[in-house]
């Protein structure tokens, strides 16, 4: 019976020391009726965070009396959430900023309020090229706030001691390929190969800068991008089907990887805390056509069924007036929606923050249809038949654009 | 046919071969965990870099002190411990009674309940967190520790009652039969009798549970707005890239894991579990 | 009325669990099995389309083999090495209680946590490749996400890591509810090691056996992170289809579909094995 006699006893321990700790949490489960609270969720890093929190929430919440509540949830989730929110009737976040791949889902779902009547809020300094991001169907569901574009990183190192230099065009993206290969015996350029929205983004970049259309998908350009791809692949690394934008940057930091596209917050990833200078970035490859990049960045939304709609209005043109993405510019290095927004970028984030830019210049937006889903697939199995297990290009494309055909008129 | 002789064989195979077998063992076991704390122990260029060492080179505690002072750990660390010992408890309240009941039932009918108990694990949970989710959020409780605990109840359960039938069963119905003729009305007899004696079984499916609810993290998901527990602090450290906080991180959290199994160890051992497998 | 009465006792006790669980667990399973019935765009009832449509999926059908050769290799591994240790903790040696406890250590570790650990172990420039490397047994890095047999063994492995504790848990307390008596009848009629241990020790252990590999197959057939994390969609399983379906593709009726496919693997192991165990009962 000493036993039982023990185990009561560290029972009673751990009861007590609970009821301490949930004693210190102060009823932190409660009070969410105070009515100037503004519920905000983005997906940052740590760092981020530190500058939204010291610079950007302060003067609003000065201005309008209300106090920002920011939360956490990475894009794949946001639509979770909200989904679950939704179906509870209780909209528990006033304000979304999400990665404008991750849109539609939001869209189909009947999550996010239509903004189209407020559009005139849009400064007239917004770049008008970011506007369409946010558009579906005619109807306006998000507004711009940062645009973003993938820049491809490069160990300098690494093509300094196989006297190679970043590709400029696709030949030379080959070349290196090929040249890396046959130098280590394993691949080291990569592709983010992950077979959903990252390789996605990949394909459309290839497409459009051989001129194609992928949501065409068997014209001359597509069938030119894959030839190439079909032709690359043997020679890229085998963490391609592993390298999605969380993971490049690892792939990048431990040297599996001397060349890949990635976006750009990998620079504070790998460089700042990995600490590893000699990896640069530049812009990119140009295509048989043109250099074309997919035009990506966070845009803002405002979920249905909050009770606070106005105030999130009021916060959505404040993330896009000069004063804050000034700040955004001069601390975070992210580029900027507006025109006449400028900012000096520390100097050692300067010759990365010339490279975003200069891959800005050469973006596109994504179109936004309503049978995404139905793209996002074909593009990614047209991927895995032809690039990865190597059947012939043309009859395969043509079936995709037969399906993405039928997509389009369901 | 096997011999006499033979078996002398095998077992002299057995002595001989016993030790390496549990130092292989040892090491597997170890292995990853000292990963863990290498790299959360050691400067960038000792992990980013094509051919890592075994040893730490380059030590620093910079990880670490980073981690305790970002204030991410003593609020997620309060709210999963606070969450996975509430959560035992009321688990074991509900399912205990409920556990003698059904391991008191026919044979037949005994293994139906426990696999019907056990319907909903064998479901994916991308299928079901969902709608479980929203019935809570319906509540009002997103972002509470009551709405995460009452959540990771619907895991736990079926798995903390699978445990006690087999913990009961192996108790004689004579003893409280016993103590019933003694006088003493069938509930007295329960918590006087039957209860006591299994206690260490109890235990057992207390330390499963307290685990489970300490791991978990789809739910945690769903429900979480602020508050975030231990498990998707950790995800938000693995997805955000810095690989060292994140293995500091997880070694911190850890560390009281490996202490509370280290000392509840001994309670494990003998026929304390026994029971939980008499199907 | 009768029967309400005599059983008053046990229907209170009964209640708050079944309640609870059908309440908040059954009807969201019930529902999104009829959701797997119905048409995504007409909401009728019901159909096949959803079935239809992930049967002639690739993905799919590689997701089914993955999940069964996983699950196969898996659970077969782990009860046999899961068996051995248990029986080497039934014996009295120095450092039990230690070896006890590092055992006891990769259960309180989420499984998140052990998945990232593992990339660093199987990664190109991991620890595994270094060792090779080093011993000369390797030039090149192997590549064991690369797909195959190689990626699934990794999965294999870094599955047991984190649940073989477990098993050996379990079998260990089947191994020790054998009373000691039968063990000395054994070695009185002049049993060998092997013919105590096939039996004695293995029939009475049966029921451990069964419970322990249920509870195992239940976890191992809805396998999700580390696949996620280790290898990436290029091999998937069928909890990983279920969830891209979902979450990638927006759809959650094929997702359902492809649960409810999951729930019958389950179920369809659960009952043969129990069939037949039964049925081999007077054999052994």
């Amino acid at each position: 019976m000493r036993k039982v006699k023990l185990y009561i006893k560290l029972l009673g321990a751990l009861l007590l020391l609970t009821l301490v700790l949930s004693g210190c949490s102060g009823g932190g489960d409660v009070a969410k009726e105070e009515p100037k609270v503004l519920r905000v969720s983005m997906a940052l890093a740590e760092k981020e965070w530190e500058i939204m929190r010291e610079y950007v929430f302060p003067p609003f919440e000065e201005a309008n009396n209300v106090k920002i509540e920011a939360i956490q949830v990475e894009a794949s989730d946001v639509p979770k959430k909200l989904e679950a929110m939704a179906k509870a009737g209780k909209m528990e976040i006033d304000i979304i900023t999400q990665d404008n791949m991750a849109l539609a889902p939001l869209v189909e779902k009947g999550l996010v309020e239509d903004l189209s009547e407020y559009r005139d809020r849009i400064p007239k300094e917004v770049l008008p090229s970011l506007i369409p991001v946010g558009e579906f169907n005619g109807k306006l569901y998000f507004m711009p706030y940062r645009p973003n574009v993938e820049i491809t990183f490069y160990n300098e190192k690494k093509f300094k001691e196989a006297g190679l230099t970043p590709p400029r065009n696709w030949d030379e993206l080959l070349e290196v390929a090929k040249a890396f290969k046959e130098k280590e015996g394993i691949g080291r350029v990569a592709i983010k190969g992950t077979l959903d929205g990252n390789t996605t983004c990949h394909l459309f970049d290839f497409i459009r800068s051989a001129g194609g259309d992928p949501l065409v998908l068997n014209d001359e350009g597509s069938v030119k991008a894959f030839t190439f791809l079909q032709k690359l692949y043997p020679y890229l690394s085998p963490v391609t089907k592993k390298a999605d934008w969380n993971t490049m940057n690892q792939y990048l930091a431990n040297e599996t990887v001397y060349l890949g596209q990635n976006w750009p917050f990998g620079v504070s990833v790998i460089v700042q805390d990995g600490g590893k200078k000699e990896i640069k970035a530049y812009h990119g490859w140009r295509g048989p056509v043109k250099e074309s990049h997919v035009l990506g960045g966070e845009v803002i939304g405002i979920p249905k069924g909050t009770p606070n709609k106005e105030l999130a209005l009021k916060f959505m043109e404040y993330l896009m007036s000069k004063e804050v993405q000034e700040i955004l510019v001069s601390k975070l290095a992210w580029p900027s929606c507006r025109s006449d927004a400028y900012g000096q970028v520390e100097e050692w984030q300067q010759p990365y923050f010339a490279a975003v830019n200069k891959a800005l210049a050469a973006s596109e937006p994504r179109p936004n249809v309503t049978y995404w889903a139905d793209v996002d697939k074909a593009l990614n199995d047209a991927f895995k038949e032809i690039v990865i297990e190597g059947k012939p290009v043309k009859p395969t494309l043509d079936k995709y654009h037969n399906i993405l055909e039928a997509a389009k008129k369901k | 046919m096997v011999t006499k002789q033979d078996s002398d064989l095998l077992a002299k195979v057995i002595k001989f071969l016993f030790w390496p077998m549990a130092i292989l063992v040892m090491f597997f076991l170890l292995v990853p965990v000292y990963i863990m704390v290498k790299v959360s122990l050691s400067a960038p260029q000792d992990i980013l870099t094509q051919h890592p060492p075994f040893l730490i080179h380059n030590f620093t505690w910079n990880h670490w002190l980073k981690v305790l002072k970002s204030g991410n750990l003593w609020l997620p660390f309060q709210k999963s411990f606070v969450v996975a010992t509430i959560t035992t408890v009321i688990a074991i309240m509900v399912a205990a009674p409920a556990a003698y009941v059904i391991s008191r039932m026919p044979k037949k009918v005994r293994y139906t309940v426990i696999l019907s108990l056990f319907f909903t694990r064998m479901f994916p949970e991308v299928g079901i967190a969902l709608p479980i989710a929203v019935n809570f959020i319906k509540l009002n409780l997103l972002d509470t520790y009551t709405g995460l605990i009452l959540a990771h109840l619907v895991k736990v359960l079926p798995f903390i009652a699978w445990i006690l039938v087999g913990t009961f069963e192996t108790i004689p119905e004579d003893l409280e039969q016993a103590a019933m003729v003694d006088g003493a009305s069938r509930w007295t007899a329960l918590t006087k009798v039957v209860f006591p004696i299994s206690l260490s079984g109890i235990a057992v499916a207390a330390i499963f549970t307290w685990l489970e609810s300490w791991n978990e993290f789809t739910y945690a998901l769903y429900l979480t707005l602020s508050q975030r527990s231990l498990p998707l602090q950790t995800y938000y450290y693995v997805l955000r890239g810095d690989w060292f906080q994140s293995a500091a991180y997880s070694t911190i959290l850890t560390i009281p894991v490996a202490l509370v199994t280290f000392l509840l160890q001994r309670y494990l051992k003998s026929g304390y579990l026994s029971g939980a497998i008499k199907g | 009325m009768k029967i309400l009465k005599t059983y008053r006792l046990e229907i209170i006790m009964l209640l708050p669990l079944v309640l609870y669980i059908i309440g908040f667990t059954f009807l969201p399973v019930m529902n999104t099995i009829f959701m797997s019935f119905q048409n995504p765009h007409t909401g009728a009832f019901p159909t096949f389309a959803n079935y239809q449509y992930i049967f002639g999926r690739r993905d799919f059908n590689d997701a089914f083999w993955n999940t069964m050769i996983i699950t196969g290799i898996g659970l077969t591994l782990e009860m046999t090495i899961g068996l051995v240790i248990a029986l080497m903790l039934t014996k009295n040696f120095k450092g039990r209680g230690v070896f006890r406890s590092f055992l006891l250590i990769p259960m309180g570790v989420p499984t998140l946590v052990s998945a990232v650990t593992m990339t660093y172990i199987f990664n190109i420039h991991g620890y595994l490749n270094e060792l090779l490397y080093r011993l000369h047994l390797i030039k090149i890095p192997v590549d064991w996400a690369g797909g195959g047999l190689k990626t699934l063994l990794m999965i294999v492995f870094a599955d047991m890591w984190k649940v073989t504790p477990m098993v050996v848990l379990l079998l260990l307390a089947g191994l020790e509810s054998i009373p000691g008596e039968v063990y000395e009848a054994a070695s009185i009629d002049g049993a060998s090691t092997w013919q105590t241990f096939r039996h004695v020790t293995l029939p009475l252990l049966k029921p451990s056996i069964t419970m322990t590999l249920i509870l195992r197959a239940i976890d191992a057939f809805r396998i999700f992170e580390l696949p996620m994390v280790l290898a990436g969609k290029n091999t998937p399983v069928l909890s990983t289809y279920a969830y891209m379906e979902y979450n990638a593709y927006n759809n959650p009726y094929t997702s359902a579909a492809g649960s409810t496919i999951l729930l019958v693997m389950i179920l369809i192991f659960i009952f043969g094995y129990l069939f037949v165990s039964e049925r081999n009962k007077e054999v052994i």
